[in-house]
């Protein structure tokens, strides 16, 4: 409504929202600008120093790589549920939604540590194995790439569920019975008819998870390897460890440079589909 | 009813008003003076702008240009609570967390009237829409009419100046409607608020109002008494919209008469449009008279002769299609009998009716 | 599509398919679940499924300090940090969702951008301002970092429920001589409570699970337990661990399974 809005109320109802703004959510990023230009030699020392380090780019290398891989085996295994998902009734639908929404609500860290019992060298994993297998498995799963990415999909799966379960209950029921109707077999019906009408939700998912795992910190500490650490683990090390600063805000400005090349796309999909 | 408009002053009146979103102008520059006590409806089809006044007059939106008088006083900018106007809304837009008695309560209170001025007048609005006992239930346990009906008593609970009533019988079924229609004209009545009324329903409009203000394309087409609107359209589009209607095109070439098709001049009431222009002829298949090809019409009658082209049997009335020789089709409605008693399909009829029936309008 | 005749070949699929999800189900609940079994293991070593079963983890986890003033920590801080996030973030969502005002994408822009800053840029950023300003360790920078990230959840979930209200109340209480402050508490805030309340479930859990941000705000004396469990797991894994998870993952499963009823009550699609 266009109509005259009372400037009174509304600082009233914005003004709490506005000091949050102003205080706490904006601060701490200027902060960061203002120490990535604050290096020993220079305004741009840092960044130099940082951009010239191989374990700089080793980790970038190692965080692109991760993000991409991650973020698409977390598609194929989150279309799949959203698949499912959308074919049921509302009902069985609601109960469901529980397996995805109570991982989704679970702390990090439990499935860390969760993932720690289950894939560790006398894990449920080697264990079964060894039980099936009859000699004594002790496979490397866990602080290692494979670790890595077991907990990265499994954090990430629910993510990808809910937009792309949104966008498969947004399809017209009716366009699968006509295409049917028309001759259609299931597989041609899902190329045609499925696929391309969750397109929206594939993107956002995507995007999201994307933008999300760039910024994964817990998951490689807890269960990766030492090779692989990412971004902002390097952050972190800089921080605690060498106790750098302005080199510590240089990686997280370029970290979030990284993740604004995703996001600014991620917010204007989202805009377009209001 | 249709005395009480006179002239008892007026409630509210619109002054040159214009809306525009953007470069979309959804209502042109706009005059209308509604009466104290007066009846009045908002018709037209969706997007026609009816809406957009009815939301420039409660306040929601703010008009482009123009004034608003609501008895004689400027409330053009004046926030919407300030105004006190009345509302009835077509989703009955109760308060579903509050009981039947505080959503009519609820104007009163924000007025901070003493609790037991709020209880009697609660308590008589309810009375007055027919839901004695029931202030206690909470509007989902209420039937839809039910449920306007607070609507109404919400309104009428705080006497306000105008009530404006947003198709609010717009979501129940259609003897619900009709039975609804009689009730407001009672309260209607019985209060002498004047009452705006938006309805894309013809027949509700016809029905209840004293007068009809009819929009198109964000203009007001016409205004006037249901009669005025059915028996002296002033446009194609009043015809066509209100009723069913023949049109039948011709050319003026006398004072008062038109030549269809080049062919059959019929007698019509004398027009002012120039000699040789083009003119419509408008008749309510219902003036229209059938009669077997050998039959005389009633004496002074405009005659065209034809074919029978279609017959449907609705009801009480059955529709006849008469094509005539020169491909105009045209339909009378008469009251239905037997099947034994109409003409076949196919056979030649004679179409009359009497010159005062008919209205020229612009071809 | 559940009544069809299903023809061989969509069973074979939807057989396939089922069978797939119910993999991926697997996947996802595993680490939900093998915690709960092992909180109720022996002390002195982690195994699944545990050789004996005892209450003795959720004993030491409640008797001994150095776990249980994390716990009040981190319970503090989520209640005030919960309540905080309510009371910027309802008048602001509501705001936001009903109105175009001058500064609206801007400031809407700014209030959810922890949303999609990573949480390490957002951590050391807060760090540093809050060492400036002096505040960093105390239990109130805690409470302000997990506004920061609360928030945006907070005012997308109020302004997702706004949206879903009737305009016509709020108007009707308005044109009905309501002012704008009457009206938003006899009208908006009644019609809000059910997503206020899976705002306010969300908000806490948040809160009780953040690790990033409180890794770095917090002081020797304000630990909070996701803290104490991240310098657990990567020190020492100490059986207690199995102990917390299972807390948590029950205190997880509570507010999924009221979010859940609430959205069925309201009777809306769960998606």
């Amino acid at each position: 409504m266009n109509r005259s809005i009372d400037l009174k109320v509304q600082s009233l109802f914005m003004s709490p929202a506005a000091l949050v703004a102003a205080g706490i959510i904006l601060p701490p990023l200027c902060y960061v600008l203002i120490t990535s230009f604050q290096g020993d030699t220079g305004p741009l020392s840092a960044y130099k120093l940082i951009v010239e380090s191989s374990l700089f780019r080793q980790t970038l290398a190692t965080t692109l790589g991760v993000a991409s891989i991650s973020s698409v085996l977390s598609l194929i295994l989150g279309y799949i549920v959203a698949l499912h998902l959308a074919r049921q009734h509302p009902n069985r639908r609601t109960v469901l939604m529980v397996l995805i929404l109570l991982p989704f609500w679970t702390s990090i860290l439990v499935k860390c540590f969760a993932f720690t019992i289950i894939l560790g060298r006398h894990g449920i994993i080697n264990n079964l194995l060894s039980w099936a297998s009859g000699f004594d498995v002790q496979l490397p799963l866990v602080l290692n790439r494979v670790g890595l990415f077991v907990g990265m999909t499994n954090f990430l799966v629910p993510l990808v569920v809910l937009p792309v379960l949104a966008s498969l209950l947004a399809i017209d029921s009716t366009l699968y019975r006509a295409a049917s109707v028309m001759g259609a077999k299931p597989a041609r019906m899902f190329w045609t008819v499925t696929v391309p009408l969750s397109v929206p939700g594939v993107v956002a998912g995507l995007l999201s998870v994307f933008v999300m795992s760039l910024g994964a910190f817990v998951i490689p500490a807890l269960l990766g390897g030492p090779q692989d650490q990412m971004l902002s683990n390097l952050v972190d090390f800089y921080n605690r460890q060498v106790l750098d600063w302005p080199k510590a805000s240089a990686i997280s400005v370029i970290l979030l440079a990284l993740a604004s090349i995703f996001i600014v796309p991620m917010a204007l999909w989202r805009r377009r589909k209001i | 009813m249709h005395g009480r408009n006179a002239s008892n002053g007026e409630a509210i009146a619109l002054r040159g008003i214009s809306k525009a979103f953007g470069s979309v102008t959804v209502l042109k520059d706009t005059e209308l003076t509604v009466n104290k006590s007066e009846f009045l409806t908002l018709l037209g089809p969706s997007g026609s702008g009816k809406t957009t006044l009815l939301n420039l007059i409660s306040g929601a939106i703010a008009p482009s240009s123009g004034e608003i008088l609501l008895a004689g006083r400027d409330i053009t900018r004046m926030p919407p609570r300030e105004r006190g106007i009345g509302m009835v809304f077509q989703n009955y837009a109760l308060m579903p967390h509050m009981t039947v008695f505080e959503n009519v309560a609820y104007p009163l209170r924000a007025r901070r009237e003493p609790s037991e001025a709020i209880r009697r007048k609660v308590l008589d609005a309810l009375d007055r829409v027919g839901l004695n006992g029931f202030d206690d239930r909470k509007p989902r346990q209420l039937s839809g009419g039910q449920q306007q009906r607070v609507g109404i008593a919400r309104c009428i609970v705080y006497s306000p100046a105008i009530i404006m009533m947003d198709e609010p019988l717009g979501a129940l079924d259609k003897n619900l409607r009709e039975q609804m229609q009689t009730e407001i004209k009672r309260l209607h009545h019985e209060l002498g608020t004047t009452i705006i009324y938006v309805t894309h329903d013809q027949e509700e409009a016809l029905n209840m109002s004293d007068r009809i203000c009819l929009m198109k394309n964000g203009e007001i087409a016409q205004l006037g008494t249901p009669d005025e609107l059915y028996f002296r359209p002033n446009s194609r589009f009043v015809a066509e919209f209100i009723g069913e209607s023949n049109l039948l095109p011709g050319k003026s070439i006398a004072a008062n008469s038109v030549a269809i098709d080049e062919a059959e001049a019929v007698i019509a009431p004398s027009s002012e449009r120039g000699l040789g222009s083009d003119v419509l002829v408008m008749v309510r298949p219902e003036k229209m008279h059938i009669c077997a090809p050998d039959a005389d019409p009633p004496a002074g009658h405009n005659v065209l002769r034809g074919v029978v082209e279609a017959i449907s049997f609705i009801g009480g009335m059955t529709r006849i299609t008469v094509k005539t020789a020169h491909g105009v089709s045209v339909t009378a409605k008469i009251i239905s009998g037997p099947a034994c008693t109409r003409p076949e399909l196919g056979s030649a009829a004679k179409l009359s009716w009497s010159p005062t029936e008919s209205v020229v309008l612009n071809g | 599509m559940a009544n069809s005749v299903l023809d061989p070949l969509s069973r074979r699929y939807r057989f396939v398919g089922s069978s797939l999800a119910t993999v991926v189900y697997i996947f996802l609940l595993a680490p939900v679940v093998v915690t709960i079994p092992m909180a109720f293991g022996p002390t002195n070593a982690l195994e699944f499924p545990p050789s004996t079963y005892s209450l003795d983890l959720f004993r030491i986890l409640f008797t001994s300090d150095s776990w249980l003033l994390p716990l009040y920590t981190s319970l503090k801080v989520a209640i005030f940090s919960t309540c905080a996030a309510l009371f910027v973030g309802l008048p602001s969502a509501y705001w936001i969702a009903r109105y175009e005002f001058l500064g609206k994408l801007l400031i809407s822009g700014v209030l959810i951008s922890p949303l999609v800053i990573p949480a390490i840029v957002s951590g050391l950023g807060i760090y540093l301002y809050f060492a400036y300003i002096r505040i960093g360790g105390t239990t109130l920078s805690l409470v302000l970092g997990h506004v920061m990230v609360t928030l945006p959840y907070v005012i997308v979930m109020i302004i997702a429920g706004v949206q879903k209200l009737d305009r016509n109340l709020e108007f009707g209480a308005e044109l009905m001589g309501a002012n704008p402050i009457r009206m938003f508490f006899t009208v908006v805030i009644p019609e809000l409570v059910p997503s206020l309340i899976s705002a306010a479930f969300f908000a806490f859990l948040l809160s009780f699970d953040e690790v990033i941000i409180s890794w770095f705000l917090t002081g020797s004396d304000t630990v909070t337990l996701p803290v104490k469990m991240y310098s657990a797991l990567e020190w020492e894994v100490s059986p207690v661990i199995a102990a917390v998870s299972a807390l948590l993952t029950a205190l997880s499963l509570l507010a999924c399974i009221v979010t859940i009823g609430l959205r069925k009550s309201s009777g809306e699609e769960v998606s």
